[in-house]
């Protein structure tokens, strides 16, 4: 009998794998996350390439300065054509942007960007790793079906193409807050808060002249104060692991996301990561439901429209009007409920809305 | 009658990954999975490689270092070198990276203190590649003395590889 109920149980599980399987590789959905995600990568691009073009203005790059090859095999681009392939880098950054030939465009950036990381080893960053990582998953993805000038010149029937590259960037995305997590979690000086203990009181100069000295004396007592890292370090570890796994469950999904803004912005502002905070963010719009338009909303202002850049409303401006939300599952929500839930799918207004009651 | 509109339609229109060749379909999953196993392996690589590359070990340590660097010419002699300068070459200009500028001062171990003493030993290597001027210098030798998450200190000594001295 049991042997029975566990094979039926089995079954089950291998039919939704499958089904889950086939919907990952063959079913199309919206590609509007992997689009808000290319439009961030293009300045991100050119900030990342910047350094290297402002060498070569000068008449330096890779060739006259320490390196070390990753491979012996490794092509070396000869100094004239390196410096063409940045500014190539730079063009094809700037057309992702408007979205412009948008995947041989995203393409052409990964293909700068990763040869430029792969010269040398003293090229590596893990946020310049995230950034070719993304970078690749955007190009295989069909990213110009929305907000692109793709879209504008030959509009697509809609906005849906195969998402299976958006499935392994939600992968990749999440290892890497994991990676980062766990790492600190098994490392007793991370966890144990000496790590940033020691950081802090090292750097404690730095926050001096940031905001002075008046501010920085009580900032500094508290945040070089040992005990004040026995609960920062576990909390920071915490924050890493709770954003891997929130972000795979639609009933943590949205307070993941919150958590991760706040986490990226206050790494940014203590630590200036390059552009890890700006990619970490935008990264986020991959996690979006793919699917739009499948919420009917009846609002008197124009500015839904203008902030819905996920499409996540069908929506009907009717000057007079008050709100009214039909949601996925016809839950109807009206006045003041429905006003707020809008905030909290917009991506300029959740971080501001009261997203915990509408998860 | 189809129309050009129709046509364009046609073409633009989103595919069920179904309709795709075979080979396509399978090419897909196979390369979805590649991916996934190698991402893993690259984290689990990343408590055995000091660079930690792809491993994503971000502020991994608050270690600290500082090199004392001396020039080994061929009789044997050890001529210490000040602020890296020597016979008309700068370790700043020559190196010009970031995470090794200026050692002899005490400076942060980026990615961790074994990624610094692995570079700095590279970075001596690339010296006696690179400075066709000196024809004395047989190897340069760094004293990297560190202090790993504030515990120390610890000293390690790496060296270049030898070079023939002479004419330049």
């Amino acid at each position: 009998m049991t042997a029975t109920v566990s094979s039926a149980s089995d079954t089950q599980w291998r039919d939704q794998f499958r089904r889950w399987l086939d919907e990952v590789f063959y079913e199309p959905a919206s590609v509007r996350g992997a689009a808000v995600l290319r439009i961030v990568l293009g300045p991100c691009v050119i900030w990342h390439l910047r350094p290297f073009l402002a060498d070569a203005l000068d008449g330096i790059t890779y060739h006259d300065r320490f390196q070390q090859p990753w491979w012996a095999w490794y092509p070396n681009a000869p100094e004239g054509l390196y410096v063409a392939l940045l500014w190539i880098g730079v063009a094809a950054a700037v057309l992702m942007t408007v979205g412009w030939w948008s995947r041989i465009a995203t393409g052409s950036a990964f293909a700068v960007v990763a040869y430029n990381l792969f010269l040398s080893q003293t090229h590596f960053h893990h946020n310049r790793a995230f950034l070719v990582i993304l970078l690749a998953g955007v190009a295989l993805c069909d990213n110009g079906r929305a907000l692109s000038l793709d879209a504008l010149r030959r509009p697509p029937p809609d906005d849906r193409a195969l998402v299976w590259p958006i499935w392994l960037l939600r992968f990749e995305a999440a290892a890497v807050y994991f990676a980062s997590g766990f790492s600190k979690l098994i490392d007793p000086d991370w966890v144990g808060g000496r790590v940033l203990h020691d950081r802090s009181v090292r750097y404690q100069n730095e926050v001096r002249d940031a905001i002075g000295d008046t501010l920085a004396d009580p900032v500094l007592e508290v945040v070089t104060a040992r005990a004040f890292h026995w609960v920062l370090s576990p909390a920071a570890v915490a924050t890493e692991l709770f954003i891997a796994f929130g972000l795979w469950f639609r009933r943590t999904r949205l307070v993941a996301v919150w958590v991760a803004v706040a986490f990226h912005v206050g790494i940014e502002v203590t630590s200036h990561v390059q552009v890890f905070s700006v990619i970490g963010i935008g990264a986020l719009a991959l996690w979006a439901v793919p699917s739009t338009r499948d919420r009917t909303l009846v609002t008197p202002s124009r500015w839904v429209g203008w902030l819905d850049w996920m499409a996540r409303f069908d929506i009907t401006v009717a000057p007079g009007a008050s709100w009214c939300m039909v949601d996925r599952d016809g839950t109807v929500l009206e006045g003041r409920e429905a006003r707020q839930f809008v905030r909290t799918r917009l991506p300029a207004a959740f971080l501001f809305s009261r997203f915990w009651r509408y998860r | 009658m189809a129309t050009t509109a129709d046509a364009v339609a046609e073409s633009t229109a989103p595919q069920s990954g179904a309709h795709r060749p075979l080979w396509r379909r399978r090419g897909a999953r196979w390369f979805a999975a590649a991916v996934v196993v190698a991402q893993l392996a690259l984290v689990a690589n990343g408590y055995r490689d000091a660079h930690n590359y792809f491993a994503f070990q971000p502020f991994n340590e608050s270690s600290t270092y500082a090199m004392e660097l001396v020039r080994v010419l061929d009789d044997g002699q050890r001529v210490p070198v000040p602020n890296g300068r020597w016979e008309g070459y700068d370790w700043n200009e020559l190196i010009d990276w970031g995470p090794l500028r200026s050692p002899w001062h005490q400076r942060h171990a980026f990615s961790g203190i074994d990624a610094v003493v692995d570079f700095l030993d590279h970075a001596l290597d690339w010296m006696a590649d690179n400075t066709p001027g000196d024809t004395e210098t047989r190897y340069w030798e760094a004293t990297v003395t560190y202090y790993r998450n504030a515990r120390g200190p610890h000293v390690t000594v790496i060296r270049s590889h030898d070079r023939e001295v002479g004419d330049p």
